[in-house]
């Protein structure tokens, strides 16, 4: 009889735990279908994720995320296999360098530093075009001039 | 005087910049401009010269499983449609009228996928606008998403040799109907068609 109630207790132990156990795996499943439907678009509703939308086709998208993981599935390889079906729309965040997608995330840098170029040098010639020139390189007073300037001189002291 | 025509003009050195500038603003331009007038809803096909997803999905009447790979060595026509979209009413007249054009064709096959419809309702949608040809049904969306579809009607044609040869998304009435008949299958049913 006693036999029978340490068998017994085993049991229970032994199912207890083995469920405990699946409820953290499913815990644990949900949280990564989280992670994955979190980076990919609702295809249907645009400025949602997957994890956040309650449309069908976001519904059935979670499922996949779900089955795909449950199967061994890395959260690349899943967000590979959208990506496959709706391009890289679906992502939420677009990847840096595949096809224009470089033009998006280097372009500001690019014009930002083209614009930068080209304001420096403007700038720098500008400056040099209105800076008063050096008085070494003022042209020395010609002949008329200097008596012109004698000549207004002797006007003024006549005029005293 | 001399010294003055020997100097560079002023605005020489700068103008190759300033082409630049102007080449990458108006690129920038142009990439915004596309952005915003576009479609936001619109997402560019990807499946197109790609190999179909396999498919296999119940019957809507018969208690079998249909699959693509029955059709090998067939141009098949895939519509897919629901009771609900307004836009699938304005097609249908058209999908029946393509069956009918070519049934006699034993190289084409007109397939419909109801997607995210309930049984009882797809099949009162056939019979009240009137129905020739088979339909499957996507139980849990694993088509429409296989097949990278967003919303009804789209509709994608596949050559003989498995291959999507053309996504439509949206209706097939006047000018989308007459491309889809007389430059995509016609052109795949007599061998004609370029490739894509």
């Amino acid at each position: 009889m006693m036999k029978h109630w340490i068998l017994i207790s085993f049991l229970l132990v032994f199912f207890t735990s083995l469920a405990t156990a699946e409820t953290l795996t499913e815990d644990q499943l949900q949280v990564r279908v989280k992670e994955v439907a979190k980076t990919l678009r609702c295809a249907v509703c645009q400025s949602e994720s997957v994890w956040e939308s309650n449309a069908e086709l976001a519904i059935q998208m979670r499922d996949i995320i779900r089955e795909r993981l449950s199967q061994g599935q890395s959260p690349d390889e899943i967000r590979a296999y959208f990506v496959s079906r709706y391009g890289d729309f679906i992502l939420l965040q677009p990847r840096a360098f595949v096809g224009m997608n470089w033009l998006l995330w280097g372009g500001p840098f690019l014009l930002l530093i083209v614009g930068g170029t080209f304001l420096f040098r403007t700038l720098r010639k500008w400056v040099a075009q209105t800076a008063p020139s050096p008085p070494e390189e003022l042209s020395p007073i010609d002949e008329r001039g200097r008596r012109r300037i004698e000549q207004e001189l002797r006007s003024l002291e006549s005029d005293k | 005087m001399k010294e003055m025509a020997e100097t560079k003009p002023p605005a020489a050195g700068i103008r190759g910049w300033q082409i630049a500038l102007l080449a990458v603003i108006l690129g920038l331009i142009i990439l915004f401009y596309k952005g915003l007038w576009g479609n936001p809803s619109y997402i560019p096909p990807v499946l197109v010269g790609t190999a179909a997803p396999e498919i296999t999905a119940p019957d809507l009447y018969q208690p079998k499983e249909v699959s693509l790979s029955q059709f090998r060595g067939k141009v098949v026509v895939l519509n897919f449609w629901a009771s609900w979209c307004q836009e699938c009413k304005l097609e249908h007249q058209n999908l029946l009228a393509i069956q009918k054009r070519f049934a006699q064709n034993p190289n084409f096959v007109l397939l419909g996928v109801n997607y995210q419809d309930k049984e009882d309702l797809a099949r009162e949608y056939l019979q009240e606008h009137g129905n020739n040809f088979e339909h499957i049904r996507d139980v849990k969306g694993r088509i429409s998403i296989d097949y990278g579809v967003y919303g009804v009607p789209e509709t994608f044609v596949i050559d003989q040799n498995g291959m999507i040869r053309h996504k439509q998304i949206g209706p097939i009435i006047g000018e989308t109907y007459t491309f889809l008949v007389e430059r995509m299958i016609e052109p795949l049913l007599n061998g004609t068609a370029t490739a894509s």
